[in-house]
């Protein structure tokens, strides 16, 4: 799998915050179908990296390039290379004014000219594939977090992307409400879909990842295969973060 | 910060708005409008000769006010979505052909704004009294009309744009499918305080020879010199309309909130 072409390729990307550098030389590969969980202390830029990948950040140097486009060429449509990617949040930002159904069928009928009983149709399936469709027509307000989660992981799947972005996707929600949002995850991960995911779900990585990515101080300190990551890690800041976080 | 933006243009100069759970303003409510609308009744029939031919002359007074009113709001409301987007823009000067444009318009006062487009726009263009009154009312509010938007466009939370964007809708497409459907929520109690603070101003324009509602009172006063009985009508008219239209707005604002509730 490491041979296949990067569908994401990230190469010594630089990112300032004003005079705070935010992320330093950053490059990274991930290749298609690979699972890359990104780590770290909060504030060591993970979220920064992951939202530069879909450029609601701008990065200020190096390259980002997506499934063949270079996202600083002008003349790419940052539009069209960002439906190719679904983005989770921490912070689930469903479309509050619109039903969980209408949530998921919003994009694909502006933005896809889908049909609107397509759109349902396919919304309805995801919804079911994420365990809520008995929660169709209700407003986001009304579901709890676990709930929100699993429909706005199901949103982003309805634009049929080739890449899952997910910006901490469980640090917001209470304890008891994590388990239902990375089960979703982990039935993704094994359906074959490209994800990035940056977490605080040691369990998570452990169980998903192919690669796992350690950053601290807006760079990357450590890359490596779950196992070589939490049985033999090398670099002392990982040691020191792993030993605070297990 | 957003609850912040949303307190501050919650008072503005219209009438006030009964909001349910605001017992006093409910009931005086419904005090002021039984009693409005009993002394409309009551006064015509005690006193035929005055207050009956007051009522006479105000029903096309009422038709050229809400004419008034509701071409100037609409075109204040377009006026203002403007506005309020270019007082949001990151484009410079955009920013500051909105910006200035607002702070010209909230520095001179509605009457003198009246009598300097309806003078200054005659020495070029001859257009109808009631259209001036409408351009010259609606380059008034849409000025407040623009702070009003974008203050309710700043209210949304930011990430229901970045959603928006990462699902590959552009600037604008953000604003029309997600940003501005939740802000007409949050601007319309604004917007329905401006909506009757301007009825209630289109009575400046019966200055500028429209016969709106107190104009066709002052002319039934003037040939029979009532000025007490006409008056009074005139305020309790006025009055009715404004406490319907709080109302409706009222129920306006509880229909759109259902996305609230929980």
């Amino acid at each position: 799998m490491k041979n296949a072409d990067p569908i994401i390729r990230i190469q010594n990307i630089d990112k300032y915050f004003g005079t705070f550098k935010a992320l330093d030389n950053v490059s990274l590969d991930v290749t298609p179908g690979e699972k890359v969980v990104v780590l770290g202390p909060s504030g060591s830029g993970k979220s920064t990296l992951l939202r530069s990948i879909n450029q609601l950040e701008t990065i200020d140097s190096g390259s980002i390039i997506v499934d063949g486009h270079d996202l600083s060429d002008p003349a790419e449509d940052i539009n069209k290379i960002r439906m190719e990617m679904g983005m989770v949040f921490q912070s689930f930002n469903l479309y509050k004014h619109k039903t969980v159904l209408e949530n998921l069928t919003l994009a694909p009928i502006k933005l896809k000219n889908m049909t609107e009983s397509r759109a349902n149709e396919i919304g309805l399936s995801l919804l079911d594939k994420v365990g809520i469709l008995e929660k169709a027509d209700s407003y986001p307000v009304m579901l709890s977090g676990g709930q929100q989660q699993r429909v706005a992981i199901a949103r982003a799947l309805a634009m049929e992307p080739k890449i899952m972005l997910f910006d901490e996707p469980t640090s917001a929600l209470d304890p008891e409400m994590i388990g239902e949002v990375l089960e979703v995850m982990v039935a993704l991960a094994k359906e074959g879909m490209t994800m990035v995911v940056v977490t605080h779900e040691m369990g998570f990585a452990r169980e998903v990842a192919d690669q796992v990515v350690f950053m601290d101080e807006g760079a990357i300190v450590e890359v490596g295969t779950p196992d070589h990551f939490f049985e033999n890690p090398t670099h002392e800041r990982t040691i020191k973060f792993l030993e605070q976080i297990l | 910060m957003a609850e912040c933006d949303v307190k501050k243009i919650d008072v503005g100069d219209g009438a006030a708005i009964p909001e349910p759970g605001d017992r006093g303003m409910v009931s005086a409510w419904w005090i002021a409008l039984l009693g409005t609308i009993g002394l409309l009744i009551a006064l015509p029939l005690k006193d035929p000769s005055t207050y009956g031919r007051v009522l006479a002359f105000i029903p096309d007074g009422i038709l050229v006010t809400f004419e008034v009113t509701i071409l100037s709001i609409s075109l204040a409301l377009v006026i203002g979505l403007l506005t309020g987007l270019g007082r949001i823009s990151k484009n410079r000067y955009i920013n500051l052909v909105a910006s200035l444009y607002v702070e010209v318009v909230r520095g001179v006062p509605l009457l003198v704004q009246l009598f300097y487009i309806y003078f200054a726009l005659g020495r070029f263009v001859r257009v109808p009294d009631i259209m001036a009154a409408v351009i010259a009312m609606s380059f008034c509010y849409g000025a407040y009309m623009g702070e009003v938007f974008r203050a309710g466009i700043k209210s949304i939370d930011f990430g229901q744009s970045e959603a928006a964007l990462s699902q590959g809708f552009n600037q604008a497409q953000t604003m029309r499918y997600v940003v501005l459907p939740q802000a007409w929520r949050t601007i319309l109690p604004p917007v329905g305080n401006e909506f009757i603070a301007l009825l209630k101003d289109t009575s400046l324009v019966s200055i500028l020879a429209v016969s709106d509602i107190l104009r066709r009172g002052r002319e039934y006063a003037a040939e029979s010199f009532n000025y007490f009985e006409t008056y009074t009508m005139i305020a309790l008219v006025y009055l009715l309309i404004t406490l319907i239209l709080s109302k409706i707005i009222s129920i306006m604002e509880q229909r759109l909130s259902h996305y609230e509730k929980r």
